[in-house]
């Protein structure tokens, strides 16, 4: 065995491009106990060609959840020289102790450019009627072009992973544009949603509403690696507070005092709220976010990764400690979050002229 | 006053945070259904944050105690698992009050209990009763609750019931018990549970009804042969149950409610809307229209009933229903029943829907089947060989719960022969996430104040006045049907084959 079909042996079997769906076929008549699932079309792209056996193993363990048609695209656009390989592999699992349901997996190894391989190869062997759920993972290029995203009807990715999400959300914006209906959610957006749900769960309590007209200031404190997840969390919070960007002076006044990523915002009544926003490399993607007035302190934390996050309401003779769910941190348990809660995400939407513009703030 | 961090956060209507009393805490579905469901809502995050329990019952129990009975089971059922952790801090929001339902003074006390809750949650707060107990508490509980002032709204902050079934005995009986429950909670904060209508596959049929456009033009009569609604057990009276089954039988305890629930779904015209009366306003109207049989002898023509002989179920020998535990050796209780019910609409007209509920049948099943009526058969009856039944839609409520459609199709080969085949779909298999438990969804609709799940009194009444009359038939003769045999682990007794028969049908093979 040659040292690079050793290193794709986990993709299964390989197969001429052109008699996917015959071995595809050939697979299943082999094996007459199992039962073929699939509720959707699952494309996981990657331009580190490595990716591959890692998306395998990750496509294994999302699919004991979610049935799907997995492709798999790991491309090496440098390669000096221009083909495609392909290899097929079913992934099974015994549905609640029972029935061994499977679910077909099929992978591309693509080198060299070719104009319009990618999404012809997609397109080629997309299952029927089923949605085409595209997961981009790492940097946004240009093969994320209109012809592409027209046929997607929910794209995945992770701006956490981006060197420069300014220009990353550009193109997401174009494509939302372009492609109406099509579904984005960013896993930077569902690494906060069991911060989103321990913030809002604090703020069913009577006490911490009274208080939210009397904040004055915000402190989070996360990963420096998770800079777009921590301002999603901001810009959600600003948002559904009725909180808008405050004055520019103030942003300098902090930063001059050695802050790390500060601003300020204004109340619906016009209270300035000052917004400190701290990095710290050791600490989970969100660490901590504390919103304080005067004579109450909402705060959620979580503690390395732990499986838990730490909800705390202290005010005067009232206090209130709880605990939830926290996030998942490895991108496939996000993933699988995020596609068990389906919906359109249109909260995401809604927190993005907050985000825009804490985003055009200098980075940490 | 609201919570704007809680808009366009989860699609589902909101559960408010309240404190939830269980009255009859000490029992089963305490301990087995409800608790573990509201572990596992916390252990999602889905239950409020500052939701406490306090559970009331008459044994003398601390609330160490409780918390300790409770921890012991919830590690058995929990469907999410138990994590020691979690469930430290769960538990801290659980506590027991001592009272009988009978004494004021515990009611009092309760009271007292809940207003400290409430101040250390920082003002006022809403209440869910649930009432666990035994049916014969029901009135008691309810009086009690409302002389001790707990089940009034307190300045925007609610105070709802729910209660579990049976829900009367009968149609007075149940209208008493409405009386007592409107006379003490308003209609619109009274849930009458029935878990059935919690179930992932009961809520997909006004769905798979509503939200395929191929399947309502078909819908009726005119397409329509009859339906099949099965709900089997293999269970027979065991841990005690007799004692109470011998007094409700299998009508009153299964039909009543949870089949003529799925039928009325089943059958209902599309709602106006989704709202919790929209919904319910239409399968009331289903309920409505059930036609009821004239003579008691009509009724022993529609019906069979019947009790469980010595049989074998699983491979293990069990006694016959007059055996069973606490079970009158010379009873007259059903534990089969089977019904040809006429839904008399103008959709419906002529189609028998056949409801069959049975114990010690060989395996657990509840479904829903649909059978369309054969194609017209100018072209394939000539041909040799027979031409296979019509097409049958099955929604499976449990335990495999899924949806399949039996249609004909041409076996390989030169000659035309044709055989049906079954597309399937599996719950299991598409979503391999495991479907909240019945009780977990319907828990948090109640603290959102959603009661699309919940039956309305009218419903209730309605139910009771089917059944009630199909009572009276079997009783107010001189000459009752008989009561039919069938040997434990068969599928019922050949008094309910005869009753498809006569019609040239012939009951499902689960």
């Amino acid at each position: 065995m040659s040292e690079a079909t050793a290193q794709f042996s986990d993709l299964g079997m390989e197969v001429p491009v052109a008699s996917i769906g015959r071995e595809l076929k050939r697979l299943w008549e082999a094996d007459e106990a199992s039962t073929n699932a699939s509720m959707m079309n699952f494309a996981v792209y990657s331009e580190d060609p490595e990716s591959l056996v890692r998306n395998s193993g990750a496509i294994q363990e999302l699919t004991r959840e979610h049935a799907c048609r997995a492709i798999l695209i790991g491309m090496d656009r440098d390669a000096a020289e221009t083909r495609i390989k392909a290899w097929i592999t079913a992934h099974c699992h015994l549905a609640h102790g029972k029935k061994s349901v499977c679910c077909e997996q099929i992978s591309f190894l693509m080198e060299g450019k070719a104009l319009g391989r990618l999404r012809n190869t997609i397109f080629s062997h997309l299952a029927s009627d089923l949605p085409l759920i595209f997961w981009w993972q790492g940097e946004l290029s240009d093969l994320f072009e209109a012809a592409l995203y027209r046929m997607i009807d929910r794209f995945l990715f992770d701006s956490a992973e981006w060197a420069d999400p300014g220009a990353g959300f550009a193109r997401i914006r174009e494509a939302a544009v372009a492609r109406d209906g099509i579904v984005l959610q960013d896993l930077a957006w569902t690494r906060g949603f069991h911060f989103r749900l321990a913030v809002a769960g604090l703020f069913d309590d009577l006490v911490a509403q009274r208080a939210l007209g009397e904040v004055n200031s915000v402190r989070l404190v996360a990963n420096p690696d998770q800079r777009t997840t921590a301002l999603l969390l901001m810009a959600w919070l600003a948002t559904q507070a009725g909180w808008r960007m405050g004055l520019e002076l103030d942003i300098a006044a902090e930063r001059a005092e050695g802050c790390d990523e500060c601003f300020t915002l204004e109340s619906r009544e016009g209270r300035s709220i000052s917004v400190k926003v701290e990095w710290e490399a050791q600490s989970a993607p969100l660490s901590l976010l504390e919103i304080s007035a005067p004579d109450c302190v909402v705060s959620v934390c979580r503690d390395g990764e732990a499986d838990f996050l730490h909800q705390r309401l202290e005010c005067p003779g009232h206090e209130l400690v709880l605990r939830g769910p926290a996030d998942g941190i490895a991108s496939t348990d996000l993933l699988a979050e995020q596609l068990s809660r389906g919906g359109k995400n249109g909260l995401f939407r809604k927190v993005w002229p907050v985000f825009f513009e804490l985003l055009s703030l200098s980075g940490p | 006053m609201s919570n704007p961090f809680r808009e366009e956060l989860v699609s589902q209507a909101r559960s408010e945070v309240c404190t939830v009393v269980i009255l009859g805490a000490t029992g089963d579905l305490t301990h087995r259904k409800l608790v573990p469901a509201l572990y596992n809502l916390a252990a999602e995050g889905e239950l409020p944050p500052g939701v406490k329990i306090v559970g009331m019952a008459r044994r003398d129990w601390s609330d160490e105690y409780f918390r300790d009975s409770l921890e012991s089971i919830n590690r058995e059922v929990s469907r999410s698992g138990h994590c020691e952790e979690l469930w430290g801090e769960f538990r801290e929001c659980v506590s027991y009050h001592c009272s009988e339902f009978q004494d004021a003074e515990g009611y009092r006390k309760l009271s007292e209990r809940l207003d400290e809750i409430d101040r250390e949650r920082g003002g006022a707060g809403n209440r869910l009763f649930y009432i666990a107990s035994a049916p014969g508490f029901f009135d008691d509980i309810l009086e009690h609750l409302g002389k001790a002032g707990l089940n009034a709204e307190r300045a925007g902050y609610w105070s709802r019931v729910i209660v579990e079934k049976p829900f009367g005995t009968d149609l007075p009986s149940a209208r008493h018990l409405n009386r007592i429950v409107n006379a003490t909670f308003q209609e619109r904060d009274t849930y009458r549970i029935d878990h059935y209508l919690g179930k992932e596959t009961a809520q997909n049929l006004m769905v798979l009804r509503f939200a395929n456009a191929i399947f309502e033009p078909i819908w009726n009569s005119r397409s329509i042969d009859s339906v099949q609604i099965t709900c089997a057990e293999h269970f027979g009276m065991e841990g005690g149950r007799g004692g109470y089954y011998d007094k409700a039988g299998a009508l009153r305890d299964m039909v009543q409610n949870h089949l003529l629930q799925l039928l009325s779904l089943v059958a209902m015209e599309p709602p106006t809307d989704l709202s919790a009366d929209g919904v319910r306003d239409e399968k009331v109207k289903v309920l409505r229209s059930l036609r009821q049989w004239e003579t008691p002898e009509l009724v022993a023509a529609n019906t069979v009933r019947a009790q469980y002989t010595a049989g074998h179920v699983n491979g293990k020998p069990v006694v016959g229903y007059r055996e069973e535990d606490r079970v009158d050796p010379e009873s007259m209780t059903e534990a089969y029943v089977a019904l040809r019910v006429m839904v008399d609409t103008w959709r419906w007209s002529g189609v028998p829907f056949y409801v069959r509920m049975g114990k010690r049948l060989p395996k657990k099943a509840t479904e829903i089947s649909v059978h369309f009526k054969d194609a017209p058969g100018v072209l394939f009856s000539a041909l040799p060989g027979r031409v296979p039944g019509g097409n049958v839609l099955v929604i499976r409520i449990q335990p495999d719960e899924g949806i399949s459609l039996r249609i004909i199709s041409k076996l390989p080969g030169a000659s035309l022969r044709m055989e049906p085949v079954k597309m399937d779909f599996h719950y299991a298999s598409s979503f391999g996430k495991s479907s909240p438990e019945a009780y977990e969804r319907l828990l948090l609709d109640a603290m959102a104040g959603d009661a699309t799940l919940f039956a309305r009194r009218d419903e209730v009444e309605e139910a009771w006045k089917f059944i009630d009359h199909l009572e009276r038939g079997w009783h107010a003769t001189e000459t009752p049907p008989k009561m039919a045999e069938y040997a434990a682990g068969s599928w019922g007794p050949v008094e309910s084959d005869a009753l498809m028969a006569s019609e040239g049908r012939t009951w499902r093979r689960l």
